[in-house]
Order: C-alpha cells, then structure tokens, then sequence
C-alpha cells in the first residue's frame, strides 16, 4: 500500500493515543493577498469520448465563491500536425467531440486568454487506459468499502488515478399522498409522486494507486470510496461508476501533491504542504504559476449496483433530518381554528394521508409533515437515469 | 583500619612536637637469622627501655636477618626494615610498627607556624592514600574536614615547585564515581572538574592547600593537604540533602564564572525529577527542551532544535553510544530510563574537540555506576510505564552492575478510542545493562550496553517497529599522575521495519537499519599547572541498509527493492589545550581534523556539471568495488575558546567553533517520523558545515548561590538539506535528485538565572532566536520563496521557561513548571479553487505565517515516605496535573476537504488539564 498514507494512519494514532486531543475550527486572520491564478482542469480525452476542460482562477481564501470561470478564450488541442477546436458550451468549461487522437503522437493543449495571454500544456504521449477488471465491495463495522481492481499484461500503465460517479435511488421519510391545488387538497397521481427519487454524486477526493513496487502491473482493490453504514446512498439500491485514468509519472506526483497538501490531516508528521507544480506554462512568463495538470490518454469505466438486501441487515438509515407527522384539522377542536388553510394550504407543510371522521365521509383533516420529510425532490431527481437497471 | 587511624590522630595530639627531643637509647648488639618480629621485639625490648606496638598479624610475613654491634635501636630498625614495606615510628620510650603506612608522631611542620627542625631521617615513604569520610558518625564532620593530609614523598622543608595531585571523588553511599565536581584551591584561584569517571588531576605548588570540593546533588566539603610530591587522594563525598535550618554557602560555587566553556549545561537527575511531565515519569528530553536555546516543533515530537540546528544536527549520546532515536511513542517519552540515568550535558557553543560528527550540539547523557557497596534497586508504577532497577557489587568495592528495564502496558488507553483503533496495539520497552570494574588503582573497565524498541500496529492494515541496539566497553588507564587514557570499542545500531499484510497481493515489508562500529581513543595529558592538553582519535565504520522491500506473502506481488548498502569510515584526529594564561585570563584551544571516505562498493550517479540533477541531466554511472574509497571529504574543525574574570563572581567568555557533519536525516515532515532514514555523504550529497560564534557574561549572585548568564551567538549551517516537492525519501534509488542544499543561518540571545540549592530551587530562562533557511542551490529550477530566506520550522523568537521546585520538608516539596512561546511557523494556503470536485488550497510562502503562541503550566507534589533508615523500602509518590490551565494548544493547524468544502482546523493534544500519578518504591 502506499507508504504516505500509512504514516498518514501513524498521525491519527498519535492523535488518538492521546484521548486528551482536541479539534476546533481554525479561521487565520489572512491578509488579503491578491491571487489570481490560472487553474487549467481537464483530461484530453484521446479515445471515444468528449474532452472537457474547466478554466477558473483562483480566488482568496476568505472569499465566499470557489469558482471564478475564466470565459472566452480560445482552447485547442495540438499534435501530429492538426488542430482541434474546443467550444465553451459553459462558463469557463469548453468541450470537443470525441478526437480518437493516434495514440502514437504526443498532443498538447493551447490555451489563449481573452487578455491575450497564451499557455501551453507540456507534450504528452496518450496514455491508454486498461480495463478496469472489477469494481468490488465490502462491508465492514465501519461501512461500505468499494475498491477497484485492474492489471495491464504489458506492465505498462503502472500509475492509476480513479474518479467516480455515485447515483442511488432514496425515499423520503413520509408518503405524501395529496398535494394543494388551486386552494384545495387534491390527491397526488402516480407521476406526481415525490416520495422515490434518484440522486447522485461526483467524486471529491484523489484516489490514486502506483504498482511500480509490484512485480506486475496488477491494483488489487484499491480504495475508491467509503459510505457510512447510516447513509442515505445505500438505503436502497446503489450505484457507482468507477472511471479510471492511467497517469503518466509526472501526472501520478501532481495528483499525489495535490491529495496531499488538501486532504492530509495535518499532523507534524505530514509532510510540508509544497507547491503543486501542473504542466501548463504561460508561454512569456515560465515562472507565473499555473494550477493544473493536463494529461493525454483515454478512460475506461466499470459500473456496479449494490442493493439494500446485500448489505448487513443491522445497518439503519439515519434519516437526515428530524421527521413528524401531525395531525391537522379542518376545525381544530379547542382553537376552533382552521388548521389545515393555516398550516397545509398556506404551503407552509406537504398533505400526507386523509384523515377521516369516525363515520368515513369525506376528509376532516390530513397528516401533515415538511418538505424535507415528504418530497425527496429537494435533493434528488425522480427521472429515471439510462443507465439504471433495477 | 578505621580504628586504627582513630588511634593514630589521638597520638598525634598528645605527642611531643620536636623530635629531636626523642631519645636514641644505648647502643646495642643484635645478631638475627630469619628471626620472627617477636623475636626480634623481645630482644630489643629486654635490652633497651624500648616497648614495642605493632599488629602481630602484620608481621607475620617478615623474616629478618640482622648482625649489628653497637648500634643505636633507630639504626638497628633503619637497617632492619630497609628495603621492606614495615615502618617504625618512635615516640618517648613507644615504637610503633606499621605496614605499608607510615604513622607520624609529629605534627606537620609549619603546623604552628614553627620552622621544622631536621630530625631523624624519614624512611622511604611510600605515599599516603587518604581515606576521608565525611560520613563517620564518631568522627564531627570539622575533624574530618579540618585534617590534614600529606600527599607524597615526605621532606622535612617543603621544596620549591610543584607537583601533581590526582585524584578519585566517589560518594561515600554507593561508591559510585562523582562525575564532574569541581576541586577548586581559592588561594591559587585555579580548580579542576573530575571527569566523567570520577578522576581529576592538577598541578599544584608544593605545600600546603585548602581544597573546596563541589559536586552537583553533593554536599560541599573541604580537604586540607600538605603536597609534598606528586601525589594521590581519594575524595568520597556525601549526597546532598537539603537542610531545614540553614543553607550552607560556599565561597566556590564558581563553576558558571571559571569554567572557560560557554554554552554548556549540566543536569543531575534530581533536578530532572523534580520538573513535572505528562505522565508522571521524569522525561530528560522534556526538560532539556525548557533551556534556553533548545527548541522542538511540538509537544509530542521526537527530537529538539538546539540554537537553530535541526532535529539530526545533535549529537545524542548514552555512555558514549550514539542513540538515533532518542524517543519512544512518537516523542511521548524519552528513551532514557530516569532511574539509571546519572546527568545530562547539552553543549549548545563550547563542543570540545573530542566531540565531532554534528553541527549543532552533542547531549551526553551518562548512566550512574551500580553500588559497589551493596544492593540497591527500585520500582516505579506509572499510568502508562512502569520501570524497575537493581544494582550491585559483584565483587565488593570492585565490580559492579546496574541494570534498568522500562515497559508499558499502553493498551488499554487504545481501548478507549473508537472502535476503529480497538484492535491497535502500541508498546516499548527498554534496557540498560552497565557493568564497572575496577581492576586496580591505573585500569577501570566499563561495559554498558542498551537496547530499546517500540512497536505499532494500526487497526488498518500496517506494524511498525523500531529498536536502538548499543553496547560498548571502555578501558581507562591512568599511564601515571599526568597522563589519562580512555580507549573505547563500541557498536551502535538503529533499524526499523514496516510490514502490511492486510491484502496479500499488496502485503509488504520494508526495513531499515544504520550501524557504526565505533573505536575512540581519548587521551588527557596534565602538562603544567597551566597546561591542560587533551589528544586523541576517533573513528567511526558506518554500515547502512537505506531499504530494503519485499514481499511479504507468499501470494504477494511486491517486488523485492534494495536501495544498496552504504559505507563510509569517519575518523578524526584531535589536539587541544585547556591554557591558563593567568589568574584571570584562561583559553581553551583546539583543532579537531576530520576525514570522511566513502567507501565502495557502490554504483555511483555522474550526473552534468551545473544542471539540475536531474534523470535527464544524468551522464552515467560509475561502479566501485569493496572497500574502494569513492569519495573523500575532510577538513579542520576549529574550537576556541576564552575567558577573562572581571572580578570574583563576574567573567567574559567568548568561543568560535566549526563543525563537520557527514550523515543526514531524511525527512520532510516537520517533525522526525520514526520512518525517516538516514543518509551518508557521497559524491553527490556534500557534508554539513556549521559555524558559531559566541560571547557571554556570567555572574554569580549572593554568595554563588545563584549563577546567571547572558549569551548571544550568531551561527551559520551550510549544505543542510531541503527537498524538492513532492520528493519521495524511501526507497529512493537517486536520492540527489530530490535534495536541494540549503544554507541557514541562526542569532539570538539566551539569559538563564539558575538557583541550585536552598528549599527554593530552579531555573528561568528566556531566549530571543531566530533561525532562517534560504535555497542558494543554483542548480533549482524553483527554490522555495524564490531563493530568499524563509524561517525554519523550529523558529520560535521567544521562549520563556520557569522550573522550579520548593521544598517545605525532607518529605514534602511541590513543582511548578512554566513556559511560553511563540508559535512555530506554518504554511498557511493563502488562496482556493476549484479542482477535482472539491474546493483546494493554494499555499502561500513557505512559513510565512504562525500558530499561536503556546503556553503550558504544570504541577506536581512528591511526597516521601518516612526517612526511617532501618526499613526494608523507601516509598515516594508524584502526583500532579499536566497543563495545568488546560489551553488548548495548537499542535497543528490544517486545512482539509470535506464533503467538497475547505475547512481549517486547529488541532491540540493534551488540550485538557492531565492529573497524574507515578509510584515509586526504593529497596
């Protein structure tokens, strides 16, 4: 395994050893230091498949907004004697149609600012991705583990960087069987239900794997991601997408800076936060610093589903936020108030079942609960992915 | 004997003062053949009004054979005994027959002040060993003290000149050698130190002297003698204990004015003791961290910064064996056991040439030597350590061992984190085994040897280990009065080992070991009342496996990788002279020539002149067989010093020292991981340079009691090493093209008040220093701050430091320890973006920014049992409360990604007032 990683673990042990520790948000008083850089992300995507490159700037630390996009410039991929053209269909992102580049040739990326400035990635071989052999879990006190497996007979790629797409289909926590209309309650139809949803999530921490030490190209289950046994991603059925890319050495030693100096914990015994050095160069100014790697290759991807009846049975969904239903009544009994227009029609709470009188009839009253209990629309989606096989 | 001498001093006061006075008797014939001392006694004695007194027992070996005719008894006993080891001593009618000592029935002359008169010629004498105790209970200390005693050859008149005393201080208790007591001669203004061995030599004027004798945790005592010739004495000094009623203060305590060495503290254990640690058990590393001018980048942290060196700059030596990894637990202890450990010296400024191999300051630790007189040990009982310790003679008065083991029962702490870390383990434990033997009064043999290890595993996957493995043998030899020899042949080790074997295809092992095989000869020559010279030769083997990996399952696809052995002889040659120019004015000058070769076999990188070592600036490489030296680097070491006294209690030092260094650490966390490895010097990796200059002024305050000092130094380091980003240090086949060289340099000013005896004891210090690096390589392409000078981890501007302990009764004192100090510096990022899903940090200048300033207070009790002599164990017991003010320091501070969002976070261990208790039991 990777050694700065265990030496990582050593620092939670230390940490830990000492049950006296304490941990509390750190907010230093930063000057203000004007810093305006160029972050290039991307991947020339040399197989089947568009490229995307996302160009922003750094921004102060203090400064509310992450992402400031650098729009209007002109992206073109080089090599081998052709030009391609990038089209920016997003602020700051720019997007070409698969290139199938020659995987012979060495390609690079041409970047000029809407101020004039010009960069230009470093030469890169286009790197062929193997196939990823299987995307494994297992379940452990702590949660699901997911790895990922893959080898390259050639012994070629040796470095390997993954990235992942989580989708997961989840339910809120009541069923919210009438919706308001028009100043009434009306019964919910099927397609109006919001009780199932899907949901999904990109990756966002660097996991990386290097056989170099190995006597054959082989990855066995390197670590993507983890889920708490309590998470609403595996409540009912799951699925991930594993992406992997295989680096070239100097794209492995960003990537690895790049995880260490953002993802380490910060104990005395990481290593010294140091520059992380990309390969795009402001082509009149070698030294202005340039955030970002762009590599040449191509991508291979693995999907899997994990359903709830796979995982340990003592697992229980945490609901994420604190539910209840009342009851809520046409003519409230000791306010002699009308509670269902103060509280369901005002929009205040979702109608979740009728609640009828000791002699049936018609609704005197519905359960009521919050949108955050009743519609998993607030963070999902109910259209159903193409990917997605039950 | 005691007995004996008790006789003899009585006799002394009730003898006549002139001999001339004594009568001869008539003259007699005697004819002896091999006749028995009875026979010859009560002859004399029937023919003469002499009576003898004599131990039959003494005599019984002696044979005589004698013709004489008219001779007078002296004579007759003059010719009897010549050439033999039996004395006579005549009294009035009384002769008095010793063996070996000679029993003097006059007073010294000059005693009263009166001129002696030649009397009866002395026999040969053979010289006096005095055997002084301090401890007789039938003898008042005064006598003792007042006595005097006659060093040499005795002559009637006192000659003109000098001679050499020499000498042995021992505690009267345990027997043990009293290391580094001062025998200062007032009158003379001149004063020696004993060495580590409890020996001492200094040339004096004939005549006589009042000795003032100091030993740190020793009682102040004094010794009058007469020096006749070259001569020897045999000190044995009482422990200290601290007086209720009064504070006895000698005129003396002068060694913080008089040495000529500048920057040089010295610790007994029982100061160390006294300062509180977080888990009750003395920490020597803990407080050699609260003098001034050493510093450490966190609490829990292996290793400390002394003047602005880094971590692998210090020198640490335990009986002269080098320790590579002074700590157990990351730091959380020090791998020194308090219950063996006599004393420690840091040498911040003045290193004497004996020392080399480090830039920034050598730590000599030193074990105590076992009883020699009976059985002793101890047990202490901790939260987290328990320690126990026996010693003894082997041979009674000559041989003796001590032998000192530490472990922990650590896991049930673990057991207490989360889940995640319930299957951890975490232990050490260490050793000391020392042996002394005294084979006569020139040859002491010392063996001492050391072994410690610790050992990790997580929960996760992965167990660690290291271990420190030391032993050695030193043989001293006195050639006679002038000349000390020391020889030593030693052999160090430092290895550790990673192994994973959570997934067999990954399951690995990594080690790492460093040995040296040591050979020193130090040699001590006592040319002169002025001239103290000091010569010898060290060398060092080294041998070191930089890493080696391999599988560690049978199904496991790792792929066995060995960074090649490294080896490399560090020899050194040295020459100094300690010159007391006058009373005042004393110098200490030494040159120390170091050579390194690195030695073959080894496949060494060629890479092109003035680029970037780089794979693509590399040429070729060339192979080199066993034993071949590749490599050879060396030069002088200058080490100067001086002192000039301004007045009794008040001197000026000054010193200029220059240091080689040909082994580096490897490690670009800012603290010393456990896995750092070291690395020699070779033609592609320079040697560390480093030179200091300093100047201070020393005071002594009422009445030496109180010792101060100010010191400011100034010191550059040269070829210290950085790394480039992202640089992989193990198992690294081209570890040059990772490292940057660096140049440092370091000021800063040190005021230290020390008080060392009285109920309140203790010391403040407060440092001001600065330590800043700066990339000069002109071969990176990007040097950190852009080649400007930057602050080193370890650069804390002010550091205060309280230590002090106050005594109500023998068995009650309590102990407060404070200190403060800036935060050490830190990398802030200083701008965000957007990268891979997750918002990033882009650093700002290296060090640039700082945590807050830190600040710790502790306390502790030490309770004694009853001072009853008679039983069977002493109890004692520390409680006490680690941070007392529970601030939350900052040990770290850290910006990571969660859930795609930057947040800082600032992380303190022992955030928490931490109440402790430690048990101790004496046998």
């Amino acid at each position: 395994m990777n050694m700065n990683k265990n030496i990582k673990y050593l620092s939670y042990l230390v940490v830990l050893l000492v049950a006296f520790s304490c941990k509390k948000p750190y907010l230093p008083d930063l000057a203000a230091t004007a810093n305006n850089y160029l972050v290039v992300e991307g991947f020339i995507n040399g197989g089947n498949d568009s490229t995307f490159i996302k160009l922003s700037r750094t921004v102060n630390l203090a400064n509310s907004v992450t992402t400031a996009p650098e729009r209007g410039a002109g992206v073109t991929v080089e090599g081998n004697g052709k030009t391609y053209q990038l089209n920016e269909i997003k602020a700051g992102v720019y997007t070409a149609l698969p290139l199938n580049l020659d995987v012979s040739q060495k390609y690079h990326l041409r970047i000029r600012l809407a101020n004039g400035k010009e960069y230009l990635s470093d030469d890169s071989e286009v790197k062929v991705t193997p196939p990823v052999d299987t995307v494994t879990y297992q379940t452990k006190s702590d949660g699901l583990h997911i790895y990922a497996s893959a080898h390259d007979p050639a012994n070629n790629t040796r470095y390997y960087r993954w990235e992942y797409n989580e989708t997961w289909l989840f339910h809120s926590k009541y069923i919210s069987n009438y919706k308001v209309m028009n100043g009434d309650v009306v019964p919910r139809t099927v397609d109006e239900q919001i009780f199932t949803c899907f949901a999904n999530h990109t990756s966002s921490t660097v996991a990386l794997a290097s056989t170099t030490k190995l006597a054959s190209d082989v990855v066995s289950n390197a670590p993507i991601t983890n889920i708490i046994p309590s998470s609403e991603k595996i409540s009912m059925r799951y699925s991930i997408l594993v992406k992997q890319y295989a680096l070239t050495k100097e794209a492995f030693d960003f990537w690895e800076n790049l995880r260490k100096n953002t993802e380490s914990l910060g104990s005395i015994f990481d290593a010294l936060p140091s520059e992380i050095k990309g390969n795009v160069h402001n082509t009149a100014n070698a030294e202005e610093p340039v955030i970002g790697f762009v590599s040449v290759g191509t991508m291979s991807t693995k999907r899997i589903f994990i359903n709830r009846d796979d995982l340990p049975r003592e697992w229980m969904l945490q609901y994420p936020y604190d539910c209840s239903q009342d009851s809520t009544l046409y003519l409230n009994p000791t306010t002699k108030s009308n509670d269902v227009a103060a509280y369901i029609i005002s929009g205040i709470y979702l109608p979740t079942y009728a609640i009828t009188g000791p002699m049936g009839g018609p609704a005197i009253g519905y359960g009521r609960a919050s949108y955050q209990c009743a519609d998993c629309t607030l963070r999902g989606y109910k259209r159903r992915p193409d990917f997605w096989r039950d | 004997m005691k007995k004996f001498y008790l006789f003899g001093i009585c006799w002394l006061f009730i003898a006549q003062f002139v001999k001339a006075q004594q009568p001869v008797g008539p003259a007699i014939s005697v004819n002896f053949q091999q006749a028995t001392i009875q026979t010859v006694v009560t002859d004399i004695e029937a023919k003469s009004s002499f009576r003898f007194y004599y131990d039959a027992a003494q005599f019984d070996s002696l044979k005589i054979t004698l013709q004489a005719t008219d001779k007078t008894v002296p004579t007759i006993l003059d010719l009897a005994f010549n050439g033999t080891d039996f004395h006579y001593a005549i009294n009035g009618h009384q002769v008095f027959l010793t063996k070996t000592k000679i029993l003097q029935t006059t007073l010294v002359p000059g005693f009263f002040g009166i001129k002696a008169t030649p009397g009866v010629p002395a026999a040969p004498l053979s010289p006096v060993t005095a055997f002084v105790n301090d401890g007789d209970k039938i003898i008042p200390e005064a006598t003792t003290e007042n006595k005097l005693y006659e060093i040499g050859v005795k002559t009637n008149t006192i000659e003109a000149g000098k001679a050499t005393l020499s000498g042995y201080i021992r505690d009267i208790k345990s027997g043990e050698a009293v290391t580094g007591a001062s025998i200062y001669i007032t009158a003379q203004k001149t004063g020696v130190a004993t060495d580590q061995y409890g020996y001492f030599t200094i040339s004096l004027p004939k005549g006589r002297h009042l000795l003032s004798i100091r030993g740190v945790g020793m009682r102040d005592t004094r010794r009058q003698i007469i020096l006749y010739s070259d001569g020897k004495i045999i000190i044995e000094m009482m422990e200290q204990v601290t007086s209720l009623k009064e504070v006895k203060i000698s005129a003396d305590k002068v060694a913080n004015v008089r040495a000529v060495e500048l920057g040089v503290t010295r610790l007994d254990i029982k100061s160390i003791k006294q300062v509180p640690t977080v888990f009750g058990e003395a920490d020597i590393l803990r407080v050699v961290l609260t003098l001034p001018g050493v510093q450490s980048v966190g609490e829990a942290s292996t290793g400390f910064n002394v003047r602005g060196g880094s971590a692998d700059q210090n020198l640490i030596l335990l009986n002269d064996a080098t320790i590579y990894n002074p700590s157990h637990f990351f730091g959380f202890f020090s791998a020194f056991n308090p219950d063996i450990v006599k004393g420690v010296e840091l040498y911040k400024s003045s290193i004497p040439e004996k020392f080399g191999g480090r830039v920034s300051s050598i730590l000599d630790v030193t074990d105590r030597e076992g009883n020699k007189k009976k059985f002793a040990g101890s047990a202490g009982i901790g939260l987290i350590t328990s320690r126990f310790n026996i010693e003894g003679p082997i041979i009674k008065d000559k041989t003796s061992f001590i032998f000192g083991g530490r472990a922990t029962y650590s896991d049930w702490l673990l057991k207490l984190l989360p889940s995640a870390y319930k299957n951890s383990q975490a232990s050490f434990y260490d050793f000391n085994l020392d042996i002394s033997h005294q084979i006569d009064d020139k040859n002491n043999i010392y063996i001492s040897s050391y072994i410690s290890r610790d050992k990790f595993k997580l929960n996760s996957d992965t167990s660690y280990s290291y271990s420190n493995r030391n032993v050695n043998i030193k043989w001293k030899h006195n050639f006679n009065n002038k000349l000390f020899g020391l020889f030593l042949a030693g052999s160090d080790r430092y290895q550790y080992d990673i192994a994973s074997f959570d997934n067999p295809i990954n399951a690995y092992k990594l080690k790492f070991d460093i040995n040296q095989t040591n050979f020193k000869s130090d040699f001590t020559y006592y040319l002169n009342t002025s001239n103290t010279i000091t010569f010898g030769l060290n060398s060092i083997y080294y041998k070191l496996h930089p890493g080696t990996y391999g599988p560690n399952d049978p199904k496991s696809l790792a792929l066995p990788d060995v960074v090649p052995a490294q080896q490399a002889l560090e020899s050194a040659l040295y020459l100094g002279d300690k010159y007391d120019v006058n009373d005042d004015l004393s110098l200490s000058f030494g040159v120390r020539y170091s050579l390194y070769n690195f030695l073959g076999p080894q496949t060494v990188n060629n890479y092109a002149p003035g680029l970037p070592r780089s794979s693509t600036s590399l040429l070729d490489s060339t192979t080199y067989s066993s034993g071949k030296i590749i490599k050879t680097y060396g030069g002088p070491e200058i080490r100067l010093s001086a002192r000039y006294n301004l007045g009794d209690n008040l001197s000026i030092k000054g010193g200029y020292n220059t240091l080689r260094q040909y082994i580096h650490l490897l490690s670009n966390t800012t603290a010393i991981a456990p896995t750092d490895v070291w690395q020699l010097s070779n033609p592609n990796i320079k040697p560390q340079y480093g030179d200091q200059v300093s100047l201070g002024i020393y005071k002594n305050l009422k009445s030496n009691t109180i010792e101060t000092s100010v010191e400011v130094y100034y010191k550059r380091l040269k070829d210290y090493l950085d790394y480039r980003s992202g640089a992989t240090l193990v198992l690294n086949h081209h570890i040059e093209t990772d490292v940057i060289n660096t140049r440092g340099k370091a000021y800063g000013v040190e005021f230290m008040i020390r008080k060392n005896t009285g109920m309140a004891n203790g010391w403040i210090s407060y440092a001001y220093s600065r330590t800043f690096l700066k990339q000069d390589d002109p071969t990176v392409g990007q040097p950190v701050n852009n080649g400007s000078f930057y602050p080193a981890n370890y650069d804390k501007p002010h550091s205060f430091n309280f230590v002090g302990n106050y005594r109500f009764t023998h068995r009650f004192s309590i102990s407060l320890n404070v200190t403060y100090s800036t935060g050490r510096p830190i990398t802030l990022p200083t701008g965000k973006y957007y990268y891979a899903g997750s918002e990033r940090v882009y650093y700002s200048d290296r060090n640039a920014y700082r945590i807050p300033d830190y600040f710790r207070s502790d306390f502790s009790m030490n309770i004694d049992g009853n001072h009853k002599v008679h039983q069977l164990t002493h109890n004692s017991f520390t409680i006490g409360v680690y941070n007392l003010t529970g601030r939350a320091n900052a040990y770290s501070t850290y910006f990571t990604q969660e859930s795609g969002v930057i947040t800082g976070y600032k992380l303190s261990i022992f955030a928490k007032p931490i109440p402790f208790i430690n048990y101790n039991i004496r046998f």
